[in-house]
């Protein structure tokens, strides 16, 4: 976010196009579609993330080597978006989160909203003493499952392993080295109503944690 | 973000036709059963909605009644009256027999005709270049008999849906139209899904047997 | 209403009869007109057969899925409609029409009764069984039957 500092903006003055518009607003800072509903086909997607999930099917022993894989697909975009949504908050809030609590909300709010256009349905902390460390977000429905029946075989897979790589990605982007799973909860106690329900599972490294402490202390 | 929305439709021409029926079909008729054929004449799915619509048979002779529709549905494409000879050199007159009869695709909408709106409806059997391309799909759609109706529908791809309902002449091809829908969405967006292979998709089966139990009850 | 054709199939499998009402006299015109009239002639024997083929595997798929009470009565494609009717003596009529011609059901129960009851079946010449066609292409019933179909036409 460095080279988009007040520095630049005053050079923006003399040298105006894509990169230093007159208004200040690059082209990071809106979708480059810019459509009143700056949407893509959902049709579209699923067709694309089958084929991910194809590829990434196709030289793997097991469901955990795969869910790795598809993990690692999703690592990467949520680095990049790390900086991409921290870039669009209004200036004044343009610091990235400093606690679990601001990070696990950042990624609530506005990752979710960024990617599927609206809000992650729960925020929980594990309530089990032995793992202080867990925390976990849940989604009723998770958009990359929407048209995906997982075969009995494969029951233990989830494939929005790839969100939970993107996790992943800003948890280590914003400093918070974390391990991220996904988990099927559908099926068992109010899974009825949502068959489709995922726990993204985030396990902290223990270096976090201990910060955290520090700075509750201070 | 990424917006749901359905997919694409060859069909839309016929979409408008569908929903204007809607409003006047009053008389909803009891589906019996769903039988998918692929294009190779192989039974792909096959589920019954209402016991006692239809006989029990086994699952193989299930397997033989869809290679035996396959042969038919070709023949009864084949036996159309208006095209008795398939001769190219014979263009000038083939030519004329479809403009000295009405058009019989003026008279009932169905989706299954539809296909027809983007090509010329008229039997292409002339030897012009561009009528190269493969007919639109000509062979049986409706079958009536005393105790049921059967509705078929083939894909541009070659795969067959059959419908079984009650002889109430209710509007199927809205029923049709939805089922199609669900195995675009819930079996071809599916990763784990084999082309031409039977359908085992939980998500299919869920989404379908809901859909059919509302029409089922009204 | 526009009627195709007509076919009637014995309890041998055999078409003994079979008539056209395709505006088929155009090709007379044509130079090529004997080698059409005679590839016509060859593809409505084969029609009779892949006829009689379809209906006979349709009426068995019915009568498996529907019950052995259950009779199949009539199909639709894009562009014709065929009807089908079956007497207890296993003798099959079938009607090609367009497609959006209601149940023929009565009219070839009809054709039945009054053309083939009254003109082949009371007719001491007509034998029993009726190879080829023989007794079925006698005037009375032929010119009964073509005048009641331009007449539903």
């Amino acid at each position: 976010m460095s080279h988009l500092g007040p520095g630049k903006a005053v050079s923006s003055k003399e040298q105006t196009g894509l990169r230093y518009p007159s208004n200040g607003k690059t082209i990071y800072h809106r979708p480059l579609n810019r459509t009143k509903t700056a949407e893509l086909s959902q049709s579209s997607f699923a067709y694309l993330f089958s084929e991910m999930v194809t590829y990434a099917q196709r030289r793997v022993t097991g469901i955990q080597e795969l869910e790795k894989r598809l993990n690692l697909q999703g690592h990467p975009i949520g680095l990049k978006l790390l900086d991409l949504l921290l870039t669009r908050e209004p200036p004044r809030s343009q610091t990235r989160p400093l606690t679990i609590i601001a990070l696990l909300h950042f990624i609530k709010i506005n990752l979710w909203t960024h990617l599927f256009g609206r809000q992650a349905d729960r925020l929980e902390k594990s309530s089990n003493p032995d793992t202080p460390d867990e925390y976990m977000i849940i989604d009723n429905e998770p958009l990359v499952n929407a048209y995906i029946s997982v075969p009995r075989e494969m029951s233990q897979l989830n494939c929005a392993a790839f969100v939970a790589g993107m996790i992943e990605g800003v948890c280590d982007g914003a400093m918070f080295p974390a391990r991220v799973t996904a988990h099927s909860v559908g099926g068992k106690e109010e899974g009825e109503m949502w068959p489709g329900k995922t726990v993204f599972l985030v396990k902290f490294q223990p270096e976090v944690l201990e910060r955290e402490a520090l700075i509750g202390k201070g | 973000m990424v917006r749901p929305d359905r997919q694409l439709q060859p069909h839309s021409s016929l979409q408008s036709n569908i929903i204007g029926n809607v409003n006047h079909a009053t008389v909803i008729s009891t589906v019996f059963a769903l039988i998918i054929i692929n294009k190779a004449g192989g039974l792909i799915y096959n589920r019954t909605f209402h016991e006692g619509g239809l006989n029990k048979i086994s699952t193989n002779d299930y397997l033989v009644l869809a290679g035996t529709f396959h042969g038919v549905h070709a023949i009864t494409a084949r036996l159309n009256p208006l095209k008795p000879i398939t001769n190219p050199n014979r263009t000038s007159t083939t030519s004329t027999f479809p403009s000295s009869t009405p058009n019989p695709n003026t008279g009932t909408p169905n989706p299954s005709a539809t296909p027809n709106s983007s090509v010329p409806s008229v039997p292409s059997t002339s030897g012009g270049s561009y009528l190269t391309r493969p007919d639109p799909p000509a062979g049986l759609e409706v079958l009536e008999t005393e105790n049921f109706r059967m509705q078929c529908f083939t894909t541009l791809t070659g795969t067959k849906f059959l419908l079984f309902t009650d002889t109430t002449q209710a509007n199927v091809d809205l029923t049709m139209r939805r089922v199609y829908d669900m195995y675009a969405d819930y079996v071809m967006k599916n990763p784990f899904y084999q082309l031409e292979m039977p359908v085992r998709c939980d998500m299919f089966e869920r989404k379908l047997g809901s859909y059919i139990r509302e029409i089922n009850n009204r | 209403m526009v009627v195709y054709s007509f076919y009637i199939f014995d309890r041998h499998t055999e078409c003994i009869y079979s008539k056209t009402w395709l505006p088929t006299t155009a090709t007379a015109h044509d130079p090529q007109a004997t080698g059409a009239s005679h590839q016509l002639r060859a593809s409505t024997a084969d029609d009779a057969k892949l006829i009689f083929g379809t209906v006979f595997s349709l009426r068995n798929m019915v009568r498996k899925l529907g019950g052995d009470d259950d009779a199949f009565v009539s199909y639709r494609t894009a562009h014709y409609k065929l009807h089908f009717y079956e007497t207890a003596s296993s003798l099959r009529l079938v009607m090609l029409t367009d497609t959006a011609t209601l149940s023929m059901r009565n009219v070839l129960h009809q054709i039945y009764i009054n053309l083939w009851v009254e003109y082949v079946v009371k007719n001491p010449l007509s034998p029993v069984e009726h190879k080829a066609g023989a007794g079925v292409k006698n005037e009375l019933f032929e010119l009964g039957l073509d005048q009641f179909v331009r007449g539903l036409m």
